[in-house]
C-alpha cells in the first residue's frame, strides 16, 4: 500500500495540546470556573492570545467545542474559562477533576480590537454569561490602566447567587480608576445593596459619556441585546464603536467546517466579535 | 503550455504505466446512465463516455468520513493512513475547477494538512466532455480549464490533444515518450477550433451568474424561500454532490476496551435539521428556507462578492439529484424571474389552490 | 483508584429479541462489553439475571399487555437512565402500526374472539415512553452494530451520543446509488433515520422507513411527490405508517390539509 508518511507536516491546526485542570470551582449553580494549563511548559508560556478570542477545548469520549477565554495574556502561563453546563462536552468537562487532562487548541478567532481601543474610554455592558470573554477584556484593560481612558464595567445577573464572578465584581467597586455598578433583576436573598433591575437601569447613574471617544463592548443573552444596543445608540455611540461577541455551532475553528458561517462571513474567523454596523448589514448575525 | 498528440491506440497502455506508480481513478458505469470514480482494477472498466459522476471527485481529497486521529488522555496521534497516491483519470472542466475552488478554501487561513496532504499525492488528468440539458458551465465560465490539472485530454475522433500543465504532467509523458507526437498539425488545430465551436453551440441552458449577487439581496424576503422550504426534503444530497460543499461535523467514537477515542471527520450537510443547532437547544436555522437560504447565498453571493466567481461550476449534479427540484438551476430561474417546471413549484400550487 | 463497573441490564419486552440478537452478534467485541460493563440482567445471553439497581437499563420492544406496563416501571424505578433500543421500543413497532378509523379492541375481538387470556391481559401496543420517561432513543431494525458500539462505549465513559439525526440518504449518496425516488420509485430513504448505511437502497431496493422517521422529515413534500410519481394516496399512507408507529398517526392523516 501506498500510504505515505507526510514528514513535510509542521503544523496540524486540528490536533490538540493536552492541557491540566490546575484549578476548579463553581462560580454559581450551574457555572463552573476552570483555571488550565498546557501541559507542555514551553507552549503554555508562549501562548498568546487578544481579549475576546476562544479556544477549542476537547474531553476523551466526549468531544470538542468552542469555549471563550475569560483571563487576560497580560498574566500569561494560566487559562481560565467560566462554563455553563449545557451539552455534552460541558457535562463531561463538570465531571473533570483537578489534575486531569484535556485537549486544548487556539487561541481562535478576531478576539477585540484592543489596539484601537488605546487612548479611548471603555465601557463595558455584561449580562449572564456574558461575563466570560468579557471579563477578559475587563482584566486586560486593567492591567494597563495607563493606556485607555474611563473605564466603565455595568453587570447584570437574575439574582445575587447567579452573578458570575461576584465577589471579584464586588471588590473591583473599590477601586477609583474602574467606574463599577451592579445590578440583579431580583434580589432574593435580602442582602444586596447594589441596584435593582435590569441591566438598563444602570444607564441613568452613568456620569455623561463622550460618544466619539468611547468603545462600548457588549455580550449576554440575546434580550439583553436588544434593549442595550438601544441605549447606546441613544448615547451617540458610534454603531462601529459597538463591539459584541457572538456564539455559533462550531466545529473546527479555523474556518473550514462550515457551521458558524454567515453569508460569507466565518465566526470562527471574523468573529466572534462583530461592530453593531456588522450586525445591521448581515442579517443572520443576531 | 505545451500540447501533444496522442493516438487513441495508445491510451491504454499509458495510462497502465501510470497505474504502475499509483492508483489509478477513473470513471466507470455504475448504473444505465450514472457513472461514479472508481479505483480501476481492470481497464476495460474505465468509460469515457460519461457526462458527470454521481460525486464529484472532492471525494478523493476529503472522504465522506477519515479519521483525523487518535485522542488518548496524553496524547494526540494524527491519522494520515487514508491518504495514498492516486491518479485521478477522465476529470471534466467543472470538476478541475471544483476541486480548485475546494484547494483555495481549504489552503487559506489555516491550511488543512489532510486536504493539503491529499492534494499532493493526487495527479489530475483532465478530459474533455458534452453537455447535457443540466450542464451550466458555460454560464459559471467553468467549461474551459487553463490550470488545476497535469494532463488534459481533448477528444478529438482518432487522437487526444494533450495539455501539459504542470512539471509533473510532463514527467508522466516521459513515462513513454515514443507514444506522444510533439506535431500538432494545422489540420489537428483546425479540428480542435470545430469541436469547441459545436460544443459550445451544445449548452441547453443559460443562467446570467453575474446577476446573482445582487438577485439574492433583493429576493432574500420573497415568498420563494417559503415555497422552496415547504418542499425541502432536508435529505442533504445537494450537499453531498455539490463539489464545491465543504462542510463537515467532526465525532468523538471511543474505541471499546481502549482508553481512546477516534476523531473523525464526516461530511455535514446545511440542509440537515440540526446543522446549526448548539448545546442548550438553541438553533439558528430551525427552519428549511432558513437553511437553503444559506446554501443559495454561499453559491450565488457571498462567494462571488469574496471571490468574484460563483461557488457553482455547472456541473449539473444538484439537478440530476434533488427529488423535489430544488436546484441551481430552478432557483436560479425563479430569482430571474421565469417561468419554472419543478415539483417544488407544482407543490405549492396545489397547496394554495 | 478503581472505578466501579457501569451496571447494566438488557431487556426484552414484545419484540422479535432482534436487538437483544444483534449484541450478542458483536462477537468480536463481546469479551470487550462484558469485562466492561457489569451485565446483571441480559436473558438472551446468560441465566442467573438479578434485577438489582442499574446504571442503565437497554430496553428492546413494545409496550403489549398489563404485565409489561408493571415490568417496564420496574425497570424505570430500578435504572438511572434508560434507553429506548430499536424500533419497537422507541415507537411502537410495526404492533404498533397506525391504522386510521380502527379501534383496537373490535380489532383484538375479530382475531381471537372471546378467548380468556389468563396469563396476563394483553393491551394496545405502545412505545416504552407511553409508560415510563425515556432518557435515550436507539431507533433501528434491528439496531446497527456500529451505531451500538459506539452508543455503548460513549455511555460507559458517562458521555450520550451527540443528537445528530440525519435521513438514510446521507449515507445513500456517501455510497454512491442512484436515487430510487427520483427514478419514480416508492423509497423512504427521506423521512428514514440513517444508521443502517442505506443498506437496501446499496442493493437496489428502495427504503422501506423501518428505522422509523427522522425528527423533522417533510411528509407532506414527501406524500405529493409520491402522488405525482402515481402512486394512490391510500397506499401511500399505508405504507408511511408500515413503520412510523403510534406516534405519527396524526401527522399522516393531516397531511393533504397541512397547508401554510
Amino acid at each position: 500500500m501506498n500510504t505515505t508518511k507526510p514528514q513535510s507536516i509542521k503544523t496540524n491546526p486540528f490536533l490538540p495540546e493536552p492541557a491540566r485542570i490546575v484549578r476548579t470551582y463553581d462560580l454559581t449553580d450551574d457555572v463552573r470556573f476552570f483555571q488550565v494549563r498546557i501541559a507542555d511548559m514551553e507552549k503554555a508560556l508562549s501562548f498568546r492570545n487578544r481579549p475576546g478570542q476562544f479556544v477549542m477545548i476537547s474531553v476523551l469520549g466526549a468531544g470538542e467545542a468552542p469555549f471563550s477565554i475569560s483571563s487576560t495574556p497580560s498574566r500569561p502561563g494560566l487559562l481560565e474559562f467560566c462554563i455553563r453546563k449545557t451539552g455534552i462536552v460541558t457535562d463531561a468537562l463538570f465531571r473533570i477533576k483537578e489534575n486531569d487532562l484535556i485537549g486544548l487548541r487556539g487561541p481562535y478567532g478576531n478576539g477585540f480590537p484592543v489596539d484601537n481601543m488605546v487612548d479611548k474610554d471603555i465601557l463595558i455592558v455584561m449580562g449572564g454569561l456574558g461575563a466570560a470573554p468579557l471579563r477578559s477584556v475587563l482584566l486586560y484593560c486593567l492591567d494597563n490602566r495607563d493606556q485607555f481612558g474611563r473605564i466603565i464595567l455595568l453587570h447584570g445577573a437574575k439574582r445575587p447567587a447567579e452573578m458570575i464572578f461576584r465577589d471579584e465584581f464586588l471588590s473591583m467597586k473599590e477601586r477609583d480608576d474602574l467606574e463599577c455598578y451592579l445590578s440583579v433583576d431580583e434580589d432574593d436573598s435580602g442582602q444586596w445593596t447594589d441596584n435593582i433591575g435590569v441591566v438598563t437601569t444602570l444607564f441613568p447613574k452613568l456620569e455623561s459619556i463622550d460618544p466619539a471617544n468611547t468603545y462600548a463592548l457588549v455580550c449576554g443573552p440575546p434580550i439583553m441585546y436588544k434593549f442595550v444596543l438601544k441605549e447606546l445608540v441613544n448615547l451617540h455611540i458610534p454603531k462601529d464603536q459597538i463591539l459584541m461577541t457572538l456564539e455559533r455551532r462550531m466545529k473546527c475553528g479555523v474556518g473550514k467546517c462550515g457551521h458558524c458561517a454567515i453569508d460569507y462571513i466565518y465566526t470562527c474567523l471574523d468573529g466572534p466579535v462583530f461592530t453593531y454596523w456588522d450586525v445591521l448589514h448581515m442579517r443572520e448575525l443576531i | 503550455m505545451r500540447i501533444v498528440k496522442l493516438h487513441k491506440s495508445n491510451l491504454m497502455s499509458f495510462l497502465e504505466e501510470i497505474s504502475q506508480e499509483s492508483e489509478l481513478w477513473a470513471p466507470v458505469k455504475k448504473y444505465e446512465d450514472k457513472h461514479i470514480f472508481k479505483n480501476i482494477e481492470d481497464f476495460d472498466q474505465i468509460d469515457l463516455d460519461y457526462t458527470r459522476t454521481i460525486l464529484p471527485p472532492k471525494k478523493l481529497l476529503f472522504p465522506p468520513s477519515f479519521r483525523m486521529y487518535e485522542a488518548t488522555p496524553k496524547k494526540f496521534h494524527a491519522d494520515f493512513s487514508h491518504i495514498s497516491k492516486k491518479t485521478l483519470f477522465g476529470v471534466h472542466p467543472c470538476d478541475i475547477h471544483g476541486l480548485l475552488i475546494m484547494e483555495q478554501f481549504f489552503k487559506q487561513s489555516y491550511e488543512d494538512p489532510y486536504f493539503s496532504e491529499a492534494r499532493k499525492n493526487l495527479t489530475i488528468i483532465g478530459h474533455s466532455c458534452w453537455p447535457d440539458e443540466h450542464c451550466l458551465c458555460r454560464s459559471t465560465q467553468t467549461h474551459i480549464v487553463e490550470e488545476g490539472y497535469d494532463l488534459f485530454f481533448t477528444d478529438l475522433d482518432k487522437n487526444y490533444l494533450v495539455w501539459i500543465g504542470s512539471s509533473h504532467g510532463d514527467d508522466l509523458i516521459q513515462l513513454k515518450p515514443d507514444i506522444f507526437d510533439e506535431d500538432v498539425t494545422e489540420k489537428d488545430i483546425q479540428q480542435f477550433m470545430r469541436w469547441r465551436e459545436e460544443r459550445d453551440k451544445a449548452f441547453q441552458s443559460e443562467i446570467q451568474f453575474e446577476a446573482m449577487p445582487d438577485l439574492m439581496e433583493l429576493k432574500l424576503g420573497d415568498s420563494v424561500w417559503e415555497e422552496l422550504g415547504e418542499a425541502c426534503l432536508a435529505c442533504g444530497s445537494c450537499t453531498s454532490v455539490c463539489p464545491t460543499c465543504n462542510c463537515y461535523n467532526v465525532r468523538d467514537n471511543p474505541v471499546l476496551g481502549k482508553e481512546a477515542s477516534d476523531i473523525t471527520r464526516c461530511w455535514d450537510a446545511c440542509t440537515l435539521e440540526n446543522y446549526s443547532a448548539v448545546a442548550g437547544g438553541e438553533n439558528f436555522r430551525e427552519k428549511k428556507s432558513d437553511r437553503l437560504k444559506l446554501w443559495y447565498t454561499h453559491k450565488l453571493q457571498a462567494f462571488i462578492s469574496k471571490y468574484g466567481k460563483p461557488a457553482c461550476v455547472g456541473c449539473g449534479r444538484c439537478v440530476a439529484t434533488c427529488p423535489v427540484d430544488i436546484n441551481i438551476k430552478t432557483v436560479a430561474q425563479s430569482l430571474q424571474g421565469e417561468k419554472v417546471d419543478a415539483f417544488w413549484r407544482r407543490l405549492n400550487q396545489e397547496v394554495t389552490q | 483508584m478503581k472505578k466501579d463497573k457501569v451496571k447494566i441490564g438488557i431487556y426484552e419486552l414484545t419484540g422479535c429479541a432482534g436487538d437483544a440478537l444483534l449484541i450478542l452478534d458483536c462477537e468480536k467485541e463481546l469479551i470487550d462489553i462484558f469485562s466492561a460493563a457489569d451485565i446483571q440482567s441480559f436473558a438472551m445471553a446468560k441465566s442467573d439475571n438479578i434485577d438489582g439497581p442499574l446504571d442503565i437499563a437497554l430496553v428492546e420492544g413494545s409496550v403489549t399487555t398489563e404485565r409489561e406496563i408493571e415490568e417496564i416501571k420496574d425497570i424505570r424505578q430500578r435504572a438511572k437512565i434508560v434507553v429506548a433500543i430499536g424500533l419497537c421500543a422507541t415507537v411502537g413497532g410495526i404492533q404498533g402500526r397506525y391504522k386510521p378509523h380502527s379501534v383496537w379492541e373490535a380489532d383484538y375481538k375479530s382475531v381471537y374472539g372471546e378467548t380468556e387470556m389468563t396469563h396476563t391481559k394483553p393491551i394496545q401496543s405502545q412505545p416504552i415512553d407511553a409508560y415510563i420517561e425515556v432518557d435515550y432513543y436507539l431507533p433501528g431494525c434491528p439496531i446497527g452494530k456500529d451505531q451500538f458500539l459506539n452508543f455503548f462505549t460513549r455511555m460507559l465513559g458517562g458521555n450520550p451520543p451527540e443528537k445528530y439525526p440525519q435521513p438514510v440518504c446521507v449515507s445513500c449518496k456517501h455510497n454512491e446509488n442512484d436515487c430510487l425516488l427520483t427514478k419514480g420509485e416508492f423509497c423512504l430513504g427521506p423521512l428514514t433515520a440513517d444508521g443502517c448505511g442505506a443498506i437496501c437502497i446499496n442493493h437496489n431496493l428502495p427504503c422501506v422507513g423501518c428505522w422509523g422517521p427522522i425528527e423533522g422529515a417533510n411528509y407532506t413534500s414527501e406524500y405529493h411527490l409520491l402522488k405525482e410519481k402515481g402512486f394512490d394516496p391510500e397506499f401511500i399512507k399505508k405504507k408511511l405508517a408500515n413503520f412510523s408507529g403510534t406516534k405519527i398517526g396524526k401527522l399522516i392523516e393531516s397531511i393533504e390539509k397541512e397547508r401554510p
